[in-house]
């Protein structure tokens, strides 16, 4: 009988919430409901699994993906700024599904005076107009932009129906495409090209005072859209902000430009005698060896000389790329051309850099460099970048990224002049556009649905290839803290990550630095960078030249890593909440023998007495009538009780390591943020030394608002600090302390304003 | 009961079609302290985007936040900010002291306050800040006022905007 009620008490003991359950119970019956829980697993959100994207998060046994093959040939005539193709495109269905028409898109028509681009945009009028915009917008006087489509034939010539809705344009098959088949067929295009800098844009060209253009080309072929077991096919529009969706195939490419453009592309340059100089040639052949440092294929007197032309002649490059998503070129008089050789086990990438002279010294000292440190630590993180170039181009005001090619932004002012804000912006970008080439270039998820896959996966990855370039420029302590102002922001302009492209608030924050922080915080908090680092490359190794969901990401990071991080996805990329967790409470106990007021309360509470209870301790709290200033002084070994229990079940060496508590602190935490987030709490005692405890997330699995826990130290406790290093991305620091600081960031700067 | 009343000819200007991962954006803190009568400012803009403007302004190079920068600099900040930024207190302009500014990264942040505000009926405020050279420039301006939080969205389309805290 007596063991029962010790039993009991024992239970009691451990959850003395029991007691307010009971009574609140009593005479109104509760509300159900379904499982609210934080940590609830995802299955509801993800989407079942399949034979193409299976359980671990992995291609499933059945997995097919479409090829299309392109062979162009492409006019681009500097006079008029037009652009003119034909191109054969060999579709393989490689699904099992029988097709009864294509889709390609035709993204340039955004630019076409009928656009609908602009439609969904609101707005009153701006504040101000260039005239240009005036002209534009009010006067009638559009851009002609958009595809001009000559023709659609079959492999034997014969005309196909066509269907153009917008960005999107609908080929109908003369028999429907049965699995395992291929169809052959032509189309005929041309463009009028815009002039970026006047009206933006991720491709057009940028015109000099010195009546030069320096072009670059994007997006400007008529493109086949995505078909999956995923999406069907993928023809969301092109509203011009929400990227791309594209298969994976061969390109063989020739585009002619004036004698004296020199030019670079996705793929490899297949005549280059006929493109190059002598002199060119022997640089071009000699840099494949140049490990050490960047050396010219295309020297600065070379491109000054050039500039100053205006060659009436053409010449045809040719370019042939194997096994990429895109094909996008950078054409010029004005082009420097720099070259170093990168060695992955064996096999040789160029980085290559072009630019025009306004870009130095700048793009001479750092492009090539920053594409070399991006190439080696995203392969590193994922994969040996297997393409043969990585090309940076200096193109003022962008930042846009192709297979093997990209825009980059960032120049010295004129008179040649920058500061470490330029040359970080500069590195900055260069790193982030070539760092595409791995995601979404390779690890090839759809940009049109889930912007952040690939640009917040990149962001990620950049952090760390910034750092390794220059740790000073580039301080690691700036994550996760950059997104606190966004994630503490009004809630009615925030959207979840999970949320399309076309839908977002404030696309960069959204889909660029929150997914980022967000990896960042699980690598270097949540599963620590072992964990983190086999998962991360087990997803990007699983989807190289595939086509990943979001689901495959975060089934393959707990697959690799036994860690469930479905609380994590949930919160972090399923909702908007934010992470705010305090101090509420501290509380100081000390030991006692004697049966403190709850003992008591319990004891008659099951109709026992006090003696009958068995032999404790007890923890007093400051605050109770019963405390006593000489129990301070106690020691847990100055109890018999305890120390009879020690001498008899302890060896000498086992008593050597016991520690000796003598106060106790309880913590009560709060939560009045909605994420749940792992508790990073550091204790500061009275000698100065410090001492740091990390509790998982789960420790809010049971109760979302507040958690309790007791600490024992054999010192005293000057300062309690939740997350001391800003590594949780908490929203509010003003109940991070214990004791609490009442001073705002505003009145400490003015006070040391003052001071100062 | 009060009711915070928002009038707010807010329009929402999605970001235009650019494909560079840099946004324009800046955040503006502003807090009212009944205690001590004060409004305190806190305002965050991206240095390169500042620069620009003020060297656009000046014809000159400022080289802000560099080795490079000129010792008066802030009266620069002071009179591009008393042009750009204004607060209107119960339907009157008042003016702030400039108490200092601070280099973050990539930010430059203003210390601004205006004294004896003994009542707070109504916070208006005008936020022109980097609009003229960046047409996509958003500028989030966060008030907390008599417990009330609050966001405001200013762009190129409205530079303003309004709260009535009766």
């Amino acid at each position: 009988m007596k063991k029962t009620i010790l039993v009991i008490l024992a239970l009691v003991f451990f959850s003395p919430s029991l007691f307010a359950q009971e009574n609140s119970a009593k005479n109104s019956i509760q509300k159900g409901h379904y499982n609210t829980s934080k940590f609830k697993q995802l299955d509801e959100e993800l989407p079942t699994p399949n034979n193409q994207h299976n359980a671990s998060g992995a291609p499933g046994y059945e997995y097919t993906q479409q090829q299309v093959d392109y062979k162009m040939d492409i006019i681009l005539d500097d006079e008029h700024q037009k652009i003119f193709g034909e191109e054969t495109i060999t579709y393989h269905n490689n699904s099992k599904d029988a097709l009864e028409y294509l889709w390609v898109q035709l993204d340039q028509n955004m630019r076409a005076p009928n656009s609908k681009s602009n439609d969904i945009n609101g707005g009153g009028p701006d504040v101000l107009y260039t005239p240009s915009k005036f002209t534009k917008t009010f006067m009638g006087k559009p851009f002609q932009g958009g595809f001009n489509i000559d023709y659609i034939k079959d492999a034997n010539g014969n005309s196909l129906n066509y269907m153009i809705n917008f960005t999107m344009m609908r080929v109908d098959l003369p028999k429907p495409l049965a699995s395992g088949e291929k169809f052959v067929f032509k189309i005929k295009w041309w463009y009028n090209i815009n002039d970026y800098m006047a009206d933006r844009g991720r491709s057009g060209y940028e015109p000099f005072p010195d009546g030069n253009n320096l072009y670059v080309i994007a997006q400007f072929f008529p493109r086949l859209a995505v078909y999956n077991n995923v999406k069907g096919w993928q023809n969301l529009q092109f509203w011009g902000s929400s990227e791309f969706a594209l298969e994976f195939g061969n390109y063989d490419v020739s585009i002619t430009t004036p004698k004296d453009h020199i030019l670079n592309a996705t793929g490899v340059i297949q005549n280059p005698k006929e493109v190059f100089t002598k002199e060119q040639y022997k640089r071009y052949e000699t840099a494949k060896t140049a490990f050490e440092n960047p050396v010219f294929i295309v020297t600065p007197e070379e491109a000054l000389a050039a500039e100053k032309n205006r060659e009436t002649k053409t010449k045809t490059w040719k370019f042939y790329a194997e096994n990429v998503r895109d094909f996008a070129f950078s054409s010029s008089r004005k082009f420097i051309w720099d070259a170093m050789a990168v060695n992955f086990s064996g096999k040789t990438v160029m980085a290559y850099s072009l630019y025009p002279k306004e870009g130095n010294p700048l793009w001479e000292e750092h492009s090539t460099r920053v594409i070399a440190n991006t190439l080696k630590v995203y392969s590193e993180s994922t994969f040996e970048y297997p393409y043969p170039h990585a090309t940076s181009i200096n193109a003022e005001r962008q930042g846009m990224e192709y297979p093997m090619i990209c825009w980059n932004g960032g120049r010295p002012d004129e008179n040649g002049k920058y500061n470490d804000r330029t040359k970080k912006g500069m590195i900055g970008v260069i790193t982030h556009e070539v760092g595409h080439n791995f995601f979404p270039m390779i690890v090839n998820s759809d940009e049109r649905e889930w912007t952040w896959m690939d640009e917040g996966i990149n962001s990620f990855v950049e952090i760390l290839a910034e750092y390794k370039y220059d740790p000073e420029l580039f301080p690691l302590t700036k994550y996760p803290k950059n997104i606190v102002g966004y994630m503490a922001g009004d809630q009615d302009r925030l959207t979840p990550i999970m949320t399309q492209g076309d839908h977002l608030f404030n696309f960069g924050a959204n889909a660029y630095a929150k997914p980022a922080a967000g990896l960042f915080i699980l690598r270097q908090t949540i599963m620590g960078p072992d964990l983190f680092d086999h998962a991360f490359k087990t997803y990007a190794n699983r989807w190289k030249f595939k086509h990943p969901t979001p689901a495959d990401f975060f089934r393959s990071m707990e697959d690799a890593s036994a860690m469930d991080l479905d609380w994590f996805w949930r919160g972090w990329f399923y909702t908007t909440g934010s992470n705010d967790i305090g101090i509420k409470e501290v509380k100081k106990y000390h030991i006692t023998d004697k049966p403190t007021e709850q003992a008591k309360n319990l004891a008659k509470r099951y109709g026992i007495t006090i003696d009958e209870l068995p032999p404790s301790l007890y923890l007093i709290s400051e605050d109770s009538t019963d405390y006593t200033d000489e129990l301070k002084s106690k020691k847990p070994e100055d109890y018999s009780i305890l120390n009879t229990y020690i001498q008899d079940n302890f060896s000498p060496e086992e008593k050597a390591t016991l520690k000796s508590p003598k106060y106790f602190y309880e913590l009560v935490f709060e939560k009045p943020g909605d994420l749940v987030m792992p508790i990073i709490v550091e204790f500061e005692y009275e000698d100065g030394t410090k001492d740091r405890k990390q509790f998982p997330a789960e420790i809010w699995r049971l109760n979302d608002a507040e958690v309790t826990k007791v600490f024992p130290s054999s010192k005293v406790i000057n300062k309690i600090t939740v997350d001391p290093d800003e590594q949780t991305a908490d929203v509010d620091l003003s109940n991070n302390s214990w004791p609490k600081t009442t001073e705002t960031k505003f009145d400490n700067f003015k006070r040391n304003q003052v001071k100062g | 009961m009060k009711y915070l009343k928002v009038t707010l000819i807010l329009l929402l200007i999605p970001l235009l079609a650019f494909s560079v991962h840099k946004y324009y954006i800046s955040l503006c803190e502003v807090e009212y302290i009944k205690e001590k009568q004060s409004i305190q400012v806190i305002i965050g803009l991206f240095i390169d985007d500042l620069e620009t403007t003020l060297n656009n302004e000046h014809k000159k190079n400022f080289f802000l936040g560099t080795k490079k920068e000129a010792k008066n600099i802030d009266s620069y900040y002071e009179n591009y900010l008393n042009v750009h930024l204004k607060f209107f207190i119960n339907g009157k302009q008042q003016p702030y002291n400039y108490i200092g500014k601070e280099y973050d990264d990539d930010l430059v942040r203003f210390y601004l306050e205006i004294s004896s505000i003994k009542q707070l009926q109504s916070l208006e405020i005008e936020n022109s800040c980097l609009i003229k050279e960046f047409p996509e420039q958003q500028n989030i301006i966060k008030i907390k006022a008599k417990k009330f939080n609050k966001t405001l969205y200013l762009s190129n389309n409205n530079v303003k905007g309004l709260l009535n805290f009766q």
